[in-house]
């Protein structure tokens, strides 16, 4: 690889790092929140957003940019992140989560600059991002459309809904990245209801799939590069992540879905997060 | 009611092709917006033939998207093709694009308010033989209920195609209301000036207003031409938008008639009556009647037996006249 390559994850993995400090920066400023699904996110939010999606900061509306849809919204402090970083939003707004007011609650609000859809009902994201990749068909425009799915939310039945569409369609320009942090707001997935074999099932619903370590910068780069998996399939990546990664005692636990953060646990996530995972 | 409600054979081809059926007249309605707009799209739900779209499909495939037996999906896509520039009209049964897909509407379509217009073929009792899986009655309270949803239940065919194409001027989601697969009554002109928001007087009277939706304006003329005989006056006004409502022709109303009956094929709790009631409740209180259907499911029948069985007739509209003016 050459030198360039590695500058660029380099510099990924300084993004990453740095939603994930903004994260626990904006549930300390609102007293709480869902560091578990926003951390879990933030390699592939960073390598979206600062490597894949085609998006203008100083123009978020144009109508030829590449859709992304978060679809799993209460990991929305994530969002926000990598929004203010890329500067979509000013940084001050990581300051105002949950304020009185403020475009950045809990979860993502269409009004705020860089949101595709408002979204935190779980299950919907999919069937939004199908219309968009179908508007853009139909109005033979090159942008993509991206959807962020939970594991948690695959439980909604609008997804498999959403699942046999796009595969009717041969969305090729569609890709779903599912960040599969294998825990949801009650315990682990696999024994609340369960999704395995989920690769399988994907493909069997008609999807191009492919299975990465999510945060694993590389390789998340060079599957998003692949992209479309497929020429006349919708492309599902299916992203193995760590519920709460880069804070060792908010890793792997429901506990640390949504929990509250005072000064101290904010310290300690802090301490944490100096030099990155 | 002059030759224009019945001679077929000098109305426009839409008029005729539409064979006094709203949900045809809807359909209609589609394949003339899209031949106006090229963003407009249709989203079927297994309903091309309930909307009489088999030749618009033929003709444009590419702007027919069949969505299945899947609401949810349709009314997530619906959303997502909005916010990309199109103009998505999704076609759908009044009972189940409305409360199966109900969170997807709320979300997806109002609360990110996008340009989605939602027609909703055999609303009411329509489908009174089908059971109570199959009727919506609620429908118009849940929509009223929303922020940014303007909606609509037209009187007849012909008011479904203006107000179809009326909703090219929204900036956001509409539900409109439409009959099943039975000839409605013309109550409407062919080239009857619509207006979204706006009610349609039908009849001047000022001893009592008898404000009507959809299918109970037709009884509501006949409760005016009734009860002229007795030398009463009826105003008839046809509120074909429950949302906005027209606050002004209902206060006027109020003021200029003193009573005031409500008719609709909707439950009496939120829909019409609701809308109304609470309006006077606040600036006018007026006495009122509600016609409506009571709080609980309907029996299974014939849709006019059913309608009769509820007193979604004149004979009610009349009685609560007569109430009111005792």
């Amino acid at each position: 690889m050459t030198s360039n390559y590695e500058a660029k994850i380099e510099e990924l993995r300084r993004q990453a790092l740095q939603i994930r400090r903004n994260v626990w920066r904006a549930l300390h400023g609102a007293g709480s929140g869902h560091m578990g699904g926003s951390c879990s996110a933030a390699d592939l939010l960073a390598a979206l957003y600062f490597g894949h999606l085609r998006v203008r900061r100083e123009q978020p509306d144009w109508p030829d940019r590449d859709r992304f849809v978060l679809s799993k919204g209460h990991a929305n402090a994530a969002l926000g992140a990598v929004l203010a970083q890329a500067g979509f939003i000013d940084d001050s707004v990581l300051d105002d989560f949950y304020g009185y007011q403020s475009s950045f609650g809990m979860h993502p609000d269409i009004k705020m600059p860089g949101v595709e859809m408002s979204t935190g009902g779980l299950g919907h994201g999919l069937s939004v991002a199908i219309g968009m990749a179908l508007g853009a068909r139909l109005q033979s425009k090159n942008f993509r459309t991206i959807v962020m799915l939970g594991d948690g939310e695959l439980q909604e039945g609008s997804n498999w809904e959403g699942a046999m569409a796009a595969a009717q369609f041969k969305l090729a320009n569609l890709t779903a990245i599912l960040d599969y942090n294998k825990v949801q707001q009650s315990g682990h997935v696999a024994q609340m209801l369960g999704l395995e074999p989920l690769a399988d099932k994907w493909a069997a619903f008609g999807w191009a799939v492919r299975e990465i370590d999510g945060h694993d910068m590389g390789a998340v780069v060079e599957a998003l590069d692949a992209l479309p998996l497929a020429t006349a399939k919708p492309s599902l990546l299916i992203a193995h992540t760590i519920k709460g990664k880069g804070v060792s005692f908010a890793e792997d636990s429901f506990l640390w879905h949504n929990n509250v953060v005072d000064d101290e646990v904010y310290a300690r996530a802090m301490a944490e997060l100096e030099t990155g995972a | 009611m002059n030759d224009e409600h019945t001679n077929h054979g000098q109305n426009p081809e839409w008029e005729q092709l539409a064979q006094d059926q709203s949900r045809l007249a809807f359909g209609l309605a589609v394949g003339e917006l899209a031949r106006r707009d090229a963003s407009v799209v249709a989203i079927s739900a297994d309903t091309i033939d309930l909307f009489g779209l088999r030749g618009f499909l033929e003709a444009n495939p590419e702007r027919l998207i069949e969505a299945g037996i899947a609401e949810q999906s349709a009314m997530g896509m619906a959303s997502g093709l909005a916010t990309t520039g199109m103009r998505p009209i999704l076609c759908g049964y009044a009972p189940f694009i409305t409360t199966r897909s109900l969170e997807q509407l709320r979300n997806d379509v109002a609360y990110a308010n996008q340009r989605v217009v939602i027609g909703a073929a055999c609303g009411g009792i329509v489908l009174a033989m089908a059971g109570g899986t199959h009727h919506a009655v609620e429908d118009l309270a849940i929509m009223r209920a929303m922020p940014n949803m303007t909606v609509i239940v037209p009187a007849d065919a012909r008011q479904t195609w203006h107000a179809a194409l009326a909703t090219a001027q929204l900036d956001g989601p509409c539900y409109i209301r439409l009959g099943g697969k039975f000839a409605e009554p013309n109550v409407t002109a062919i080239a009857a000036d619509f207006q979204i928001g706006k009610a349609e007087q039908l009849r001047p009277g000022g001893d009592i207003t008898v404000i009507a939706t959809g299918c109970m304006v037709a009884p509501a003329l006949a409760t005016a031409a009734a009860l002229a005989g007795s030398g009463i006056g009826v105003r008839v006004l046809n509120m074909h938008t429950i949302k906005p409502l027209d606050r002004d022709a209902v206060l006027r109303a109020a003021a200029e008639t003193g009573a005031i009956v409500t008719a609709e094929e909707h439950r009496a709790s939120g829909g019409l009556g609701g809308a109304v009631a609470e309006l006077l409740a606040q600036e006018q209180p007026t006495p009122m009647r509600l016609v409506a259907l009571p709080d609980e499911f309907a029996i299974v029948g014939p849709t006019a037996k059913v309608r009769e069985h509820y007193g979604l007739s004149d004979a009610s509209i009349t009685k609560a006249c007569q109430a009111l003016l005792d």
